[in-house]
């Protein structure tokens, strides 16, 4: 299940980072 | 990597074509506002300034956001709420947070179970709620993130109409903000609506989604 693991834990960095980005946008935009 | 491969199908077939319509969201939204910018007599942007803007970030953040509210309310609500035939219900009378030994919880848990399953340790709830949790911590920094930068993006095109920008709140309590999110929940909720009764009819050959093909219409809670 390490491959699994991987997966899961990437998924969430993704999001995590995603999010922090746009966040970031919108408060340098403003 | 052909086992590789196999044993996570799901997850690269859905991360891909996830890639590829966030490019193609990219590449078109870049193109619609330096449409946008041509009408109104500005430059146009380029591609890396239309990445790093707040129109985009919105645009993705605000569909996000319904996604996983879907998710999360899914989750949720399945625990409580039955819905007779369709597989995506428990059967109707298991509504509710079941026993111990349905969760395997406890004495009833296996060596494979998770630590804080077998355990009962301070963790068990927490544990017991991740899912649901996870999806709505997730929807609530989307929404977020769709405020923040939805605000931005409306703030610079009030700017280029010698209109006053907005405030967090007053853009929180804008036609703006409440159309860009309900436009995407409603969608959301007829699709699950959609799911929880057509599959009380209808049938997919080999998919968990479905029932099997000759299940009876009355069978609540039974994946093929």
């Amino acid at each position: 299940m390490k491959a699994q693991l991987a997966l899961f834990v990437a998924l969430l960095v993704f999001v995590g980072s995603g999010l922090a980005y746009v966040i970031a946008l919108g408060l340098l935009h403003r | 990597m052909r086992t590789f491969l196999r044993d996570n199908g799901l997850v690269l077939f859905f991360g891909t074509i996830f890639l590829l319509a966030l490019a193609g969201q990219a590449v078109a939204g870049f193109h619609a506002l330096n449409d946008d910018q041509v009408a109104d007599g500005a430059a146009p942007v380029t591609f890396a300034t239309y990445l790093t803007s707040s129109d985009f970030g919105a645009d993705v953040a605000e569909n996000w956001q319904s996604e996983y509210l879907q998710f999360a309310l899914y989750i949720l609500a399945t625990v409580h709420l039955v819905q007779r035939g369709s597989p995506e219900s428990k059967p109707v009378g298991k509504a509710g947070t079941e026993s111990d030994e349905d969760q395997q919880i406890g004495a009833h848990a296996g060596h494979e179970s998770p630590a804080p399953a077998r355990t009962g340790s301070p963790w068990l709830w927490w544990y017991s709620n991740s899912l649901g949790l996870t999806m709505g911590l997730i929807f609530l920094g989307s929404w977020t993130a769709q405020a923040v930068a939805g605000r931005a993006a409306y703030n610079a095109a009030q700017l280029r109409s010698f209109q006053d920008p907005l405030g967090l709140g007053e853009y929180l309590a804008s036609p703006d903000f409440w159309s860009r999110t309900l436009q995407n929940w409603q969608s959301e909720f007829l699709a699950i609506l959609s799911m929880a009764l057509l599959a009380i009819y209808l049938r997919q050959r080999g998919s968990p989604e479905s029932k099997p093909v000759g299940a009876a219409h009355s069978t609540t809670g039974v994946e093929g």
